[in-house]
C-alpha cells in the first residue's frame, strides 16, 4: 500500500448510470485496486503506545523523531501571488487565534476555544482551491477555511465572544456558521462526520441545476470513525458527487491516539473501500495540499465523483483551551513544532525570494493592525438582547425566497401518464 | 371525482408536484424501477427519470443529509424511509443538523421526510412502531400525520411546499384500507389546521391518523345509544392547533386523547398540558388518555390486538365519561 505514484490513475474516471465506464469500457465492479498517491517527501515513522510504567500509564512515542525538516514541495500550478496569499491566510488564521486567546484570558469569550495551531496550511490551502460557486463545509478547527471563503475575523471574534453582530447574532459559537447565498458555506454542528452526506447532498443539488461543483469538506482521524462518514462518502461515490473530502489525521481525537481510532496504515486507504482516488500530503506543506485540492476540484468539476485526501499533521494545542494536552508525549510536540507549517512556508518564499524580509515584516504588520481593528470591533459590539432568543424557530412564507440557485433545474419528463399503480408483492399489506 | 385509495392521492401528490415545480426529487431506498416497498413512487422513474428518483444505498443519515444538502441549494427533496422505524438511524442529521439550521444560521431546509409508520398488521417491533413524538419534541420540524386520502393529498402537496423540514407520517394501515372521493383539480391542507372528523355535542375525541377511523367507528356505536361524539382530527401534530383543541372542549366539556403511539411522552399529555392552559374551567370530567402500552409493538396478531386501543376501549371509556 501506499506506493508513491505521482500521477492519479487513470482507472478513476467517472462512470456512467449503466455502470461503465464510458471510457474505459469496463464495469466499475471489475475495478480493484488502486494506488494510493503519496505526495510527501517524508514518511514519518513512529507509533503511539499506551504503555504501562509502575503504577502510572500513560502514551509513549517510539520511532525516528530526529528526521530533517524536508523541503516544501514545488506547486505545479502555485505562482507567486497566490502562494503570497495563501501564507498570508495561514498568518491570519494563527494570529486570529492567538487574538481569540486572549480575548479568552481576559474572560471576554463565552465557553472554550478551538485552536488550528499547526493546521493552517490544510485549512487555508484547501479552502484556496475552491472556487465562488463551490461550497465548503467547514469542521471546528476549519476557521482558517472560513476566512479564505470570504468571512472575517472580527465575524469568528464575535461567534467566540457571543455578541448580536456575529453570523448567528448570538445564537451558536465558534465555527457554527454559514452563508447559503454568498460564501457558500455550510455550518457544521459538533457531532462528527454529519457535514459529508450534506456537503454530498449539496453537490447533488447543483447537478440536478446543471451544474458540476466542486463541494469540500473535512474529517479527522477521530470523525473518521463515525457511522455517517462512511455513509456520506459512499454515497457521493456511488453517485459520482464533487466532494473532496480532506481527513485530517492530526493523530489525536480529543485525548485518544490514532493508533485507537483504526487499523489500517494510512487513512487515505479507505479511499479504496469506496472505489474512489484516495491521497496522502503532509499536512504541514502548504503546496502539496493546494496542489491535492487542486486536483480533486478539477476532477469534481468534471463531474467524476469524489476525492479523499489524508493530510498527515500534528494537532500543536489541546482539544480546546481548557485541554492542555498533557497526554501528548512531549518528543512529539518538538518533532512537529519543526514541521510548523506557516515557519515552513514563509522560509520557502524567503528562499525563493518571492517576498523579501521587509515585505514579510509589511505583511505580518498588516495583518496584525487589521486584526487589532477586528478585535476592538468585536469587543466593542453589544451582546444580544435576551429577547433576541426567541423566533427564527421557522421559515415563515417570507423569510426566504427559495429558488434554485444555479438556474432551473434540467428536467426531462417522459410522455407517459400515471403508470397503473401495481399491487404485486408489497410488504405488510 | 375519482375513488383514491390513501396511498394512491400520497402517491398522485407528489407526482403533481414533481409537474409542477423540476425543484422536487424524490431520493430514497428502492424508490426508482422497484418503485418503493409499498410502491408509492411507483412509475415514478419511467416518468421523471433516475435524475429525480434516486435510489440510495441503505443509509439513512446519507438520505437525509443528501436531501438538506440539496435543499440548501433550493431544490425541494422528498426523500422516502421505507418504514418510519428506521428513522432513528437518521436520528442525528434530523434533530441537529436540520431542525436547528434555520434557528442557528438561517439557512431553510425545505424538504419533506416520509414513510411508513404504524401498526395492525403485524409487522412486529420494527415495523409499527409510531414514532412521531420524537419529532414533536425537535423544535423547527413540523410533524404531519393523515388520516384520510384526501388530507393525505393536500397534505404532502403543503408539506413539499412548506419551507421547513417536515416529518410525513403515512399509515401503512390505511395505505390500501380506505378510498374516497379525491378531487382532480390541485389542492393543498394547510399544515396546523385540524378538522372535526364528525360534529357532536357530547363527548371529544382528540385523535389522529388509523386512530381517526377507530374514534368513528366508535361514534357510529355511541350514537345508537343517543350519545355524540365530536372527533378531532388532529393532522398536523407539530404545529399543534391549540385553537382547535380548545374548541372541543369547549363544546363537549368532556375529553378523550387517543392515540396509537405508546403512551408515556405520547402526543396525548402535550394536549392535556394545552387543554389545562387553554380551557381548564370548561372541563366537566377528567381528561383520559387511550392509547397503546409502553411496550415495543408485539408481533403475534392477539398480542398486537392486545396492544392497540381498540373501538371497544373508546365505547367504554366514553361510557364512562358520559357518566360525569
Amino acid at each position: 500500500m501506499a506506493k508513491k505514484n505521482k500521477n492519479v490513475p487513470k482507472a478513476l474516471g467517472r462512470h456512467s448510470l449503466n455502470g461503465h465506464d464510458p471510457q474505459l469500457h469496463i464495469p466499475r465492479s471489475s475495478q480493484r485496486t488502486y494506488t494510493i498517491v503519496d505526495h510527501r517527501l517524508e514518511k514519518p515513522s513512529f507509533t503511539i503506545r499506551q504503555i504501562r510504567k509502575g503504577d502510572e500509564i500513560r502514551y509513549e512515542v517510539t520511532g525516528d523523531l530526529n528526521a530533517p525538516v524536508p523541503p516544501i514541495r514545488e506547486s505545479k500550478y502555485l505562482d507567486k501571488k497566490q502562494c503570497i496569499e495563501i501564507y498570508r491566510w495561514m498568518l491570519l488564521n494563527r494570529k486570529m487565534e492567538t487574538v481569540l486567546e486572549n480575548l479568552y484570558k481576559q474572560g471576554k469569550v463565552v465557553g472554550g476555544v478551538y485552536f488550528g495551531l499547526g493546521q493552517e496550511a490544510c485549512s487555508c490551502a484547501s479552502a484556496y482551491a475552491l472556487y465562488k460557486d463551490d461550497w465548503l463545509g467547514p469542521m471546528i478547527r476549519n476557521q482558517g477555511s472560513l476566512l479564505v471563503r470570504g468571512f472575517s475575523a472580527r465575524d469568528i471574534m464575535m461567534q467566540y465572544m457571543a455578541k448580536a453582530g456575529s453570523p448567528t447574532k448570538g445564537r451558536d459559537a465558534s465555527s457554527h456558521f454559514g452563508d447559503i447565498e454568498r460564501r457558500n458555506v455550510v455550518a457544521p454542528i459538533s457531532t462528527l462526520g454529519d457535514l459529508i452526506p450534506v456537503l454530498a447532498g449539496v453537490a447533488l443539488g447543483a447537478r440536478l441545476q446543471g451544474r458540476s461543483i466542486a463541494v469540500m469538506t473535512y474529517i479527522g482521524d477521530g470523525g473518521q470513525s463515525t457511522g455517517v462518514t462512511y455513509e456520506g462518502l459512499n454515497f457521493a461515490a456511488v453517485q459520482d458527487l464533487g466532494l473532496v473530502l480532506f481527513v485530517e489525521n492530526n493523530l489525536w481525537g480529543y485525548s485518544t491516539p490514532a493508533d485507537m481510532q483504526f487499523r489500517v496504515k494510512d487513512l487515505a486507504e479507505r479511499a479504496i473501500t469506496y472505489g474512489i482516488p484516495g491521497v496522502i500530503v503532509d499536512g504541514t506543506d502548504a503546496c502539496q495540499i493546494y496542489d491535492a485540492a487542486h486536483e480533486a476540484c478539477e476532477r469534481a468539476r468534471r463531474g467524476k465523483g469524489p476525492t479523499l485526501i489524508e493530510a498527515k499533521m500534528m494537532r500543536m494545542k489541546g482539544h480546546a483551551i481548557h485541554d492542555a494536552a498533557e497526554y501528548v508525549p512531549k518528543p512529539l510536540f518538538e518533532y512537529w513544532r519543526k514541521r510548523d507549517p506557516i515557519a515552513r512556508f514563509e522560509k520557502y518564499l524567503l528562499g525563493k525570494k518571492w517576498i523579501t524580509p521587509q515585505e514579510n515584516e509589511k505583511l505580518i504588520a498588516d495583518v496584525e493592525q487589521e486584526l487589532e481593528a477586528d478585535r476592538d470591533f468585536a469587543v466593542a459590539s453589544p451582546m444580544p438582547e435576551p429577547e433576541s432568543a426567541a423566533g427564527g424557530v421557522y421559515c415563515d412564507s417570507s423569510c426566504h425566497e427559495i429558488k434554485p440557485k444555479y438556474g432551473a433545474p434540467k428536467v426531462r419528463v417522459a410522455k407517459s401518464g400515471i403508470a397503473t399503480l401495481r399491487e404485486a408483492a408489497v410488504h405488510l399489506k | 371525482m375519482p375513488q383514491l385509495t390513501y396511498l394512491e392521492a400520497i402517491r398522485q401528490g407528489i407526482w403533481e408536484e414533481m409537474e409542477r415545480d423540476p425543484s422536487v426529487f424524490c431520493i430514497g431506498e428502492d424508490i426508482g424501477i422497484y418503485g418503493g416497498a409499498f410502491k408509492v413512487t411507483d412509475g415514478f422513474i419511467d416518468r421523471f427519470g433516475p435524475e429525480r428518483v434516486i435510489d440510495t444505498p441503505i443509509a439513512e443519515s446519507a438520505i437525509v443529509g443528501a436531501a438538506f444538502g440539496a435543499s440548501l441549494t433550493g431544490m425541494r427533496p422528498v426523500a422516502e424511509f421505507q418504514f418510519m422505524d428506521f428513522i432513528g438511524c437518521a436520528f442525528n442529521q434530523i434533530v441537529n443538523m436540520v431542525a436547528k439550521a434555520h434557528y442557528r444560521w438561517g439557512a431553510p431546509a425545505p424538504l419533506v421526510i416520509r414513510g411508513p409508520s404504524g401498526g395492525n398488521v403485524h409487522g412486529g417491533p420494527f415495523h409499527s412502531q409510531n414514532p412521531e413524538a420524537w419529532f414533536v419534541h425537535a423544535p423547527g420540524l413540523k410533524v404531519v400525520c393523515p388520516a384520510s386520502a384526501y388530507d393525505a393529498k393536500g397534505l404532502i402537496k403543503a408539506a413539499i411546499r412548506d419551507n421547513n423540514p417536515v416529518i410525513f407520517f403515512e399509515h401503512k394501515y390505511l395505505y390500501r384500507r380506505i378510498k374516497e372521493e379525491v378531487p382532480v383539480e390541485d389542492y393543498i391542507v394547510a399544515l396546523g389546521k385540524a378538522r372535526v372528523a364528525r360534529e357532536g355535542r357530547d363527548v371529544s375525541v382528540i385523535t389522529y391518523a388509523a386512530m381517526v377511523h377507530v374514534a368513528l367507528e366508535a361514534a357510529d356505536i355511541l350514537a345508537k345509544e343517543g350519545i355524540e361524539l365530536d372527533v378531532v382530527d388532529l393532522r398536523t401534530l407539530s404545529p399543534l392547533d391549540r385553537e382547535a383543541i380548545a374548541e372541543t372542549v369547549r363544546k363537549t366539556n368532556k375529553v378523550i386523547l387517543l392515540h396509537e403511539d405508546v403512551r408515556t411522552g405520547g402526543i396525548a399529555g402535550e394536549i392535556a398540558a394545552i387543554i389545562n392552559e387553554e380551557a381548564f374551567d370548561d372541563l366537566d370530567g377528567p381528561i383520559v388518555r387511550i392509547t397503546a402500552q409502553d411496550s415495543p409493538v408485539p408481533f403475534s396478531p392477539p398480542q398486537e390486538e392486545y396492544f392497540l386501543p381498540k373501538v371497544s376501549d373508546v365505547v367504554r371509556v366514553v361510557r364512562r365519561l358520559k357518566a360525569y
